[in-house]
């Protein structure tokens, strides 16, 4: 009995229910830091609908599975996404809007927004354009449910493995780091 | 009637009522998207959400209490589901119902909540505090007005046990919707009220509240909890039918009156906004305590 | 194009009763009147405005960083709702030490004003309640809209950018050159 759900095939049985199970009921906490903000709510109402994919927006960080960052963000907003990102919980997602978070955007000379979202969580999916329409964060949603098909956002797992890495990165920019452990 | 027959009765009924109920929820999301002018989620939605809440990899535990809560939501809504009389006149689905289960039913319905209440209290989210206060006031907002519905038509029939109210309904081929009415239409008033739909869900709020007790509550907790939600609210749909609209002898028979009750739910909740706490006791004490009363009369009199 | 009579009005008023302690009176355009006046008269003024004149409201207070001639200036901008008149009334403060009068407990809602101008311009204001963070978080540089606040020079010691903008222009310049527009010397300095 033991044998038989510990061994390779049973678990990859098990691994293709779990994934199609995450990747048709993705959980949304959309963080609306920048202009992105304002995409998200055509994308998730009657015109883009984007519940038929299983989307739904999630009130909190414990319930949520996507975190969205939708657009450029500053020191001071990046303290609380770290937060809310390590409350989710695993497996969980990122997904970047925008090119603020990619490589800064229009403000990358701009003392207070960062730079490249994935020094400091890990990010799954990019979609860039400024700001992106619905349609392509549609197409963003669709790119990562391909790759939760395939077993391959594991940016949760990655972020748990260099933790290490990304809190040099993160009390880099924040200089006055009072925040709890992981997972707290 | 030995053991094994009753556990498999109860394993099978449960089932039952946790497939009908999510699926009913599924319909639910549905026709509301449909009602938006949106496709919607496919119906079997939420077995998609409760199972991806069952494979979520980590779980956090703020404590005894906190863990406790959703099982005690869980056990509460099977005991309830499997209390009330599914098949009238089935021997196999006949499960615990007794003599004087419907006082029983009636104490235990508002335990989910209050074991809710005590698991958020030890999380700590204000707004999880906030959501159990007005889902509090919410439950004796509705309570009150069933359970003297309820009352009226114990004492109508002289009898505590649903499937006696059921054997009468079935043997004089006729519903206590029909011969008790203002029962009915008090019971009827408070049902969104008891499903937290529609204007009634100030207690998840997610806007204002952050989805209000459930707010510290994620993964398989969560997962447990909507099953235990979608378990409850078909038990509670089967005791509706069971007391007002004449039970059923078939599983067919049973979803077709659950399921027109529950569309009437989820037709207020689409049309009416939501209402505030106290806007919705107002409301709850208000016609549904005038029918109430009128169901006592009526008992008095004839 | 509307008379100025109002606005001319003001001036008189304005001009009998402060005399020489204000300076620069003019009409700017319709509805729009502007003067100058001391730190020392700047409550002086704005009380007046407000209580005998009628300028209720303070819509904005704003600070603008003139380093080439060592100062700043605070511009206090009132209006009357019923003649329909805005005010700019500015002040001078001396940059290397910055002090101008605290005026919340004229418009409350100057205080959300100053504290912003304390925190990005590093301007005093004596009496101001209210904690010192309002927007930036744990900042310990140079007040960051100070002028003299290089805010690329920031950026590149505390970010790192991420390969494939190492084109990236200039905007400024190319667009100058492209126009044959000649750069001042200070902008060169100070602006991107
Ligand atoms: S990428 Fe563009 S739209 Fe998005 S946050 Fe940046 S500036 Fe705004």
């Amino acid at each position: 009995m033991n044998r038989a759900f510990n061994d390779r095939e049973s678990q990859k049985i098990l691994d293709i229910i779990k994934n199609f199970a995450r990747k048709n009921s993705l959980f949304i906490l959309a963080y609306g830091t920048g202009c992105g903000a304002i995409e998200i709510p055509p994308t998730i109402t009657s015109r883009y609908d984007a519940e038929r994919f299983g989307i739904r927006g999630a009130a909190t960080p414990r319930q949520a599975d996507v975190l969205l960052i939708t657009g450029y963000l500053s020191v001071k907003t990046l303290k609380r996404v770290i937060r809310a990102y390590e409350q989710m919980q695993d497996p969980k997602y990122v997904m970047g809007f925008g090119s603020c978070t990619i490589n800064g955007g229009m403000y990358w000379d701009s003392y207070n927004t960062i730079k490249q979202l994935d020094k400091y969580i890990p990010v799954d999916v990019y979609i860039n354009g400024c700001m992106p329409r619905p349609e392509a964060v549609i197409a963003g949603f669709v790119k990562l449910q391909q790759l939760i098909q395939q077993g391959k956002a594991l940016g949760w797992k990655h972020y748990k493995e260099n933790l290490e890495w990304y809190r040099q990165n993160q009390q880099k920019v924040i200089k006055n780091w009072r925040m709890p452990d992981y997972n707290w | 009637m030995n053991i094994w027959n009753l556990l498999l009765s109860a394993i099978v009924t449960t089932l039952l009522g946790f497939i009908i109920g999510v699926t009913y929820m599924g319909i639910r999301r549905k026709i509301v998207a449909l009602a938006q002018n949106r496709y919607g989620p496919p119906i079997y939605q939420n077995f998609l959400d409760i199972l991806k809440f069952w494979s979520k990899e980590s779980n956090i535990y703020h404590g005894v209490m906190h863990h406790l809560a959703p099982l005690w939501m869980i056990a509460m809504a099977i005991t309830i589901l499997l209390i009330v009389p599914t098949q009238y006149g089935s021997k196999f689905f006949e499960n615990l119902s007794f003599n004087g289960d419907l006082i029983l039913i009636l104490y235990l319905m508002p335990f989910g909540q209050l074991g809710m209440a005590l698991g958020v209290g030890q999380t700590g989210n204000p707004n999880s505090a906030i959501g159990v206060t007005r889902g509090l006031s919410l439950l004796v907002g509705s309570e009150i007005p069933f359970i003297m519905a309820l009352i009226a038509v114990m004492i109508q029939y002289h009898t505590t046990s649903v499937t006696d109210l059921v054997r009468i309904q079935q043997e004089h081929h006729t519903w206590i919707m029909f011969s008790s009415p203002f029962a009915f239409l008090a019971a009827l008033c408070v049902l969104p009220a008891m499903f937290h739909a529609g204007p009634y869900e100030v207690i998840i709020a997610p806007a204002e509240l952050a989805s209000g007790p459930m707010s510290e509550f994620g993964g398989k907790y969560l997962g447990t909890m909507m099953s235990a939600g979608s378990i409850f609210m078909f038990a509670k749909l089967t005791l509706f039918v069971d007391v007002f609209m004449g039970g059923s002898t078939n599983w067919l028979w049973l979803i077709v009156k659950t399921f027109t009750v529950y569309l009437f739910v989820i037709a207020v909740g689409i049309i009416m906004p939501r209402l505030r706490t106290e806007q919705a006791i107002r409301r709850l004490w208000g016609w549904p305590l005038v029918f109430a009363i009128l169901a006592f009369i009526q008992v008095a009199l004839f | 194009m509307a008379d100025l009579q109002k606005e001319n009005l003001l001036l008189e008023v304005l001009k009998n009763h402060f005399n020489d302690k204000i300076f620069d009176l003019k009409v700017q355009r319709h509805q729009r009147v502007h003067l100058r006046t001391t730190t020392e008269q700047i409550e002086a003024v704005l009380l007046y405005l407000k209580e005998k004149l009628g300028y209720k409201h303070l819509s904005h207070i704003s600070c603008v960083d003139w380093i080439e001639e060592n100062r700043f200036e605070l511009v206090y901008i009132l209006w009357h709702p019923e003649d329909k008149i805005n005010v700019l009334v500015k002040v001078d403060v001396d940059r290397l030490n910055p002090v101008a009068p605290n005026i919340d407990y004229i418009w409350p809602q100057a205080n959300t004003y100053e504290r912003e101008m304390r925190e990005m311009f590093g301007i005093q204001f004596p009496g101001l309640v209210g904690r010192k963070e309002l927007i930036l978080e744990d900042w310990d540089d140079l007040p960051p809209m100070r002028r003299d606040f290089d805010t690329l020079q920031y950026v590149m010691e505390n970010f790192e950018f991420r390969s494939g903008r190492e084109d990236a222009q200039n905007v400024r310049e190319t667009i100058a050159k492209r126009t044959g527009e000649e750069i001042p010397e200070f902008a060169k300095k100070y602006s991107r």
